[in-house]
């Protein structure tokens, strides 16, 4: 067979001619398929993870059921917040193909007494489930559920709110809850929060956030482009969170709150550890917030309040100490000073440094006293006297081993460090020399001194402990809803407070002493040894703080507690019966049990 | 008669079997795409029956066509150009309306779409035409005679209106120019001629859409409709000119010598396009331009013109490498890809199939188009090159424009693709185009 070629060989001229514009055009498609490849390759493969998430963005949705909160107990397993169940109707947009019929509408009308049909129409249109009605009565409930059958796309869901069971007394122990916020979901993005959620505010609901919350339940469907549901995937039941259990002993609590209500300015704090293990058996600020109104229009009172409700005063606010600080210059006058404890120094009611008089409380003075007596009577030119002499590098640093000046550690939220002033300090902040006046009013517990209730609550129950300082805490352990302890707490020391015994007694006697003859007669109990101390701190912008810091039993401590009525005025008259009040019920208690033993 | 027995066995022995084997390799990736395109609207036994019974009929015709000797399509010119005529104007008069095209011969459980057909039969006559006049390739007269002959088929498909199916012509009649020999440089001035025609009006719309939310755009929009009313538009064109005589005069300074004719001409297609562009601005339909324009950024108005795309290339990227599994593709079971069987088949085979099946059917039609030019290659005369090049063409412009459109590089425009659409008139077409390229490359020897 002979082959020959017919144009490309009678005319070869045109046919190169069309060789190389045929070349041409062949390399023109070749880029345009090698375009097309690197656009698919480009698409696929580099960038298929973002679309393959895209895909599934658009068919899945889910749908949510908030998990209940877990329950808080007190120290005797009395509840102090739980759940009650609400009714609440929910509309899914997917699980029809058109909206609701007119009839329809009109019904769930009647039913929820509000117009649905705009919320129905923007459900449809943004495919979102919405919430058609909120506290459903059960009358209500059950007209829907009969009504099921025509009113398709209306489910009924029970949904968990928190309710406060002694909304003011333990309103700071417990905190509240509110929604989450968007720039907070951004910023505990680790731990899963989603739009909608509660979170703990304040107090306890706050700091064991992570185990009260619970795990929600709910389900995954598939929606096609008409928005219409195609499949269900599995449902999770809603899991409650973890129980907490706190060391409050509410009895007290109760009893602290009315007291600190009835008393002269209705604001201060009460804290009371217990000796032993730091445990915080009362914390009241006063007063108190009913957390079972957050959220509503009701908090906004609070929040606007001129008596600070919200504060938590027990951990955030600062007090200058007043008296109550002689027990440090009483301390470490006696640890470095070695001071005759017999010597009687006169007092006559003012001490005259430069050409100022530093007055003492009573004006006309207490005649001669010595240490002891001056404890016990809180002369205050003794220990301006005594304070002079120990110069404010000693006071500053016997305040700082009592724990002044820095955090307790205790688990809520916001806690203070408070202040402990140096010469340092006022040279470099407030650009001036320390003077002799204020070493003076510092040993007394004034000046630029600020603490909180819980610091001198530990100091006073570390005095108790023989200088034995415990973190306070507040809650025991947190069980799961299974069963599990997830968390239980760990007792833990800050650093010892290491004097001489002899000191340590010394300042037992003076402190008992100062119940049974002294400035805190007013808690004298009978019965009951008391140790403690009262305190007036003079206040710049108002009335005095009226302080009390005790102990009991003297002979084996079990609570020591701190009281501060706010511009409450004496120490003395003021603070003194609230603590009495504490005491009688405690001790009440505790013969109660032994009884019943 | 045993004579002519001997003939077919031995042409169907020269049978360009590559060729075959990769048109029955996109017609079985065609088949399991739209199967499982159907499936979401619960057709996929219509749907594929269909295809199958157009397949078989397109096979029957490609048999028939194979068979019968390309070269008498060079003498019959004038009655194909008229024949396709004939058939555009009476589907004009007997054919039925489909999303809005008067385009369809509606034989009951099939329609037929004669502009398919008609291409065809351009690319025959076209081919025929510029071969007899191959001595004339450099006189005006002949581009014009040519774009007559466009013209003429081009204003029946537009009176349906069918704007997808007239593009395919312009890169046809192009390509078939060159090959042709016209000089390139007149080309070039048609293209530049074309685009500012079309251009400047699509231009005032994508301004109009990319600016809806932007400061500039008040200052743009009244700068484009002073261009297309006012005096503004004359200087501005005065000045381009200008540059262009400017840049000529410069040229010819620096001893290169351009014969005055071309910046002439340059500058005229300039000013005609110009002009025609204000009437092309009164005849586009508003959606018709907003099309054109949304391929640029798909993300004017998801719901709008641009979803369709979106939507397309979220189901090829989360196909992946291996693909979600036959059937299994939620951006085509679950109904989010549009016009799945049809225009964006190439998005099922993609999501379903992955990039191993996506890269494997580009593949074919890379082999498709590089046998179609083999078989121009080595066609016994000038007319079979120049018909199996507007037919690579053809089949070019289908695969570029359908696929860059689902990918998201090319506007949207509803362009079937080729072999792997549904759509009996595009499969019958497509094959009878692969029987008249078989013809050819069967033909390829002489007997002596």
């Amino acid at each position: 067979m002979v082959i020959k070629m017919v144009w490309q060989k009678e005319d070869k001229f045109s046919y190169e001619i069309f060789i190389t514009k045929y070349r041409t055009i062949f390399i023109f498609f070749l880029i345009l398929f090698i375009c097309l490849f690197i656009r698919l390759f480009c698409l696929q493969i580099v960038k298929g993870d973002r679309y393959r998430k895209i895909s599934d963005q658009q068919r899945m949705h889910n749908t949510y059921e908030r998990a209940p909160r877990g329950i808080i107990y007190s120290e005797d397993n009395t509840v102090l917040v739980e759940n009650k169940f609400v009714f609440v109707a929910l509309f899914y947009p997917f699980r029809q193909g058109q909206t609701l019929s007119y009839k329809n509408i009109e019904d769930l009308n009647k039913i929820f007494g509000k117009d649905v049909k705009f919320m129905i129409n923007m459900s449809y249109k943004y495919g979102k489930v919405i919430k058609l009605a909120d506290n459903l009565t059960l009358e209500d409930m059950f007209k829907i559920r009969e009504k099921k059958l025509n009113l398709k796309g209306i489910s009924v869901l029970r949904e968990s709110r928190r309710v406060y069971c002694y909304p003011e007394a333990t309103s700071h122990i417990t905190g509240y809850t509110g929604e989450i916020g968007a720039d907070e979901i951004e910023e505990l993005s680790r731990y899963d929060y989603k739009i909608g959620d509660y979170i703990g505010r304040g107090g306890i609901e706050q700091i064991y956030d992570k185990y009260l919350r619970g795990k929600d339940g709910g389900w995954q469907i598939e929606m096609n482009a008409m928005g219409c549901q195609i499949k269900e995937f599995m449902y999770i039941q809603p899991e409650i969170g973890a129980s907490v259990y706190s060391t409050i002993n509410l009895k007290l609590q109760k009893v602290a709150y009315e007291a600190l209500r009835g008393s002269s300015t209705g604001r201060g704090a009460v804290i009371v550890l217990d000796v032993k293990t730091g445990a915080v058996k009362v914390l009241v600020s006063c007063p108190g917030f009913d957390a079972n109104k957050a959220g509503t229009k009701g908090f906004n009172k609070y929040l606007k309040d001129k008596k600070l409700s919200l504060f938590n005063r027990t951990l955030q606010a600062l007090y200058p100490p007043g008296s109550v600080f002689k027990i440090i210059t009483f301390v470490a006058a006696l640890e470095l000073m070695n001071v005759d404890i017999e010597e009687m120094v006169k007092c006559d009611g003012t001490f005259k440094l430069g050409n100022r008089n530093y007055s003492c409380w009573r004006r006309r003075g207490h005649e001669k006293v010595n240490l002891f007596s001056a404890m016990v009577h809180s002369c205050n030119v003794y220990f301006y006297k005594i304070g002079l002499k120990l110069g404010v590098k000693n006071l500053s640093k016997y305040a700082k081993r009592f724990h002044l000046g820095e955090k307790m550690g205790i688990d809520l939220p916001n806690e203070k460090k408070g202040f402990v002033p140096t010469p340092e300090w006022k040279k470099s902040k407030l650009k001036m020399r320390w003077l002799y006046g204020d070493t003076v009013i510092l040993s007394i517990g004034q000046g630029a001194l600020w603490v909180t209730p819980l610091q001198m609550a530990c100091m006073i129950s570390a005095v108790a402990n023989n200088g034995i300082c415990r973190k306070p805490y507040i809650v025991d352990r947190v069980v799961s809803s299974n069963g599990d302890e997830m968390y239980s707490h760990k007792s833990d020391f800050k650093e010892r407070i290491s004097l001489s015994d002899k000191t340590w007694d010394f300042l037992h006697k003076a402190l008992l002493e100062v119940i049974e003859n002294g400035t805190g007669i007013k808690s004298k109990i009978p019965g009951i040894k008391i140790a403690g101390k009262t305190g007036t701190a003079q206040n710049p912008q108002g009335d005095d703080h009226a302080w009390f810091v005790s102990y009991a039993p003297f002979d084996n401590p079990e609570i020591a507690m701190a009281v501060i009525i706010e511009n409450g005025g004496g120490g003395g008259y003021n603070a003194v019966p609230i603590g009495r009040k504490i005491y009688e019920t405690y001790f009440n208690m505790k013969s109660e049990k032994s009884i019943k033993q | 008669m045993i004579q002519s027995k001997n003939f077919y066995r031995r042409l169907v022995s020269v049978i360009d079997f590559q060729l075959v084997f990769f048109v029955i390799g996109l017609t079985f990736i065609s088949f399991v795409a739209i199967y499982s395109a159907g499936s979401n609207y619960g057709m996929s036994f219509k749907y594929l029956s269909v295809q199958l019974l157009a397949f078989s009929i397109g096979l029957f015709g490609f048999i028939l066509i194979a068979n019968f000797n390309y070269q008498y399509y060079k003498y019959l010119d004038k009655f194909i150009y008229i024949l396709s005529s004939l058939l555009l104007i009476s589907v004009l008069i007997f054919g039925s309306v489909k999303r809005g095209t008067k385009g369809w011969f509606d034989f009951g459980f099939i329609s037929f779409q004669p502009v398919e057909i008609a291409k065809i039969m351009f690319i025959l006559s076209l081919a025929s035409f510029l071969d007899r006049k191959s001595k004339e390739t450099g006189k005006i007269s002949h581009l014009i005679s040519v774009f007559l002959m466009l013209t003429g088929h081009l204003a029946l498909i537009m009176i349906q209106p069918d704007l997808s199916s007239t593009l395919s012509y312009f890169p046809v009649t192009l390509i078939l120019l060159f090959v042709s020999g016209v000089e390139p440089f007149y080309l070039f001035c048609i293209v530049v001629f074309g685009s500012v025609a079309v251009g400047l009006p699509l231009l005032g719309t994508f301004l109009n859409m990319q600016l809806q939310f932007s400061q500039r755009r008040i200052f743009l929009i009244d700068f484009m409709t002073s261009l297309q009313t006012g005096w503004m538009g004359v200087y501005v064109i005065g000045v381009i000119l200008f540059l262009i005589v400017i840049i000529w005069y410069f040229l010819c300074k620096l001893k290169i010598k351009i014969a005055p004719i071309y910046p002439i001409i340059l500058s005229a297609s300039i000013l005609f396009g110009c002009l025609s562009s204000l009437a092309i601005e009164k005849s586009l339909k508003d959606y018709q331009r907003k099309r054109f324009v949304v391929f640029l950024n798909p993300r004017f108005d998801p719901r709008g013109s641009g979803y369709n795309v979106i939507q397309s290339k979220i189901a090829i990227g989360s196909g992946k490498f291996i693909g979600k599994g036959f059937k299994k593709g939620t951006q085509t079971q679950l109904g989010f890809l549009p016009e799945q069987h049809t225009d964006f088949i190439f998005s099922v085979v993609a999501e379903e199939g992955g990039w191993v099946w996506a890269q494997i059917t580009l593949f074919f039609y890379f082999f498709f188009v590089w046998r179609t030019f083999v078989i121009a290659k080595n066609a016994r005369d000038r007319y079979g090159s120049l018909v199996a090049m507007g037919l690579a063409t053809m089949f070019m412009f289908y695969i570029v424009i359908n696929i860059g459109m689902v990918m998201g590089m090319m506007p949207a425009t509803g362009v079937p693709l080729l072999f792997l659409s549904y759509g009996g008139s595009s499969i019958f077409s497509s094959l009878c185009a692969v029987g008249i390229l078989c013809s050819i490359s069967m033909r390829k020897y002489t007997h002596t």
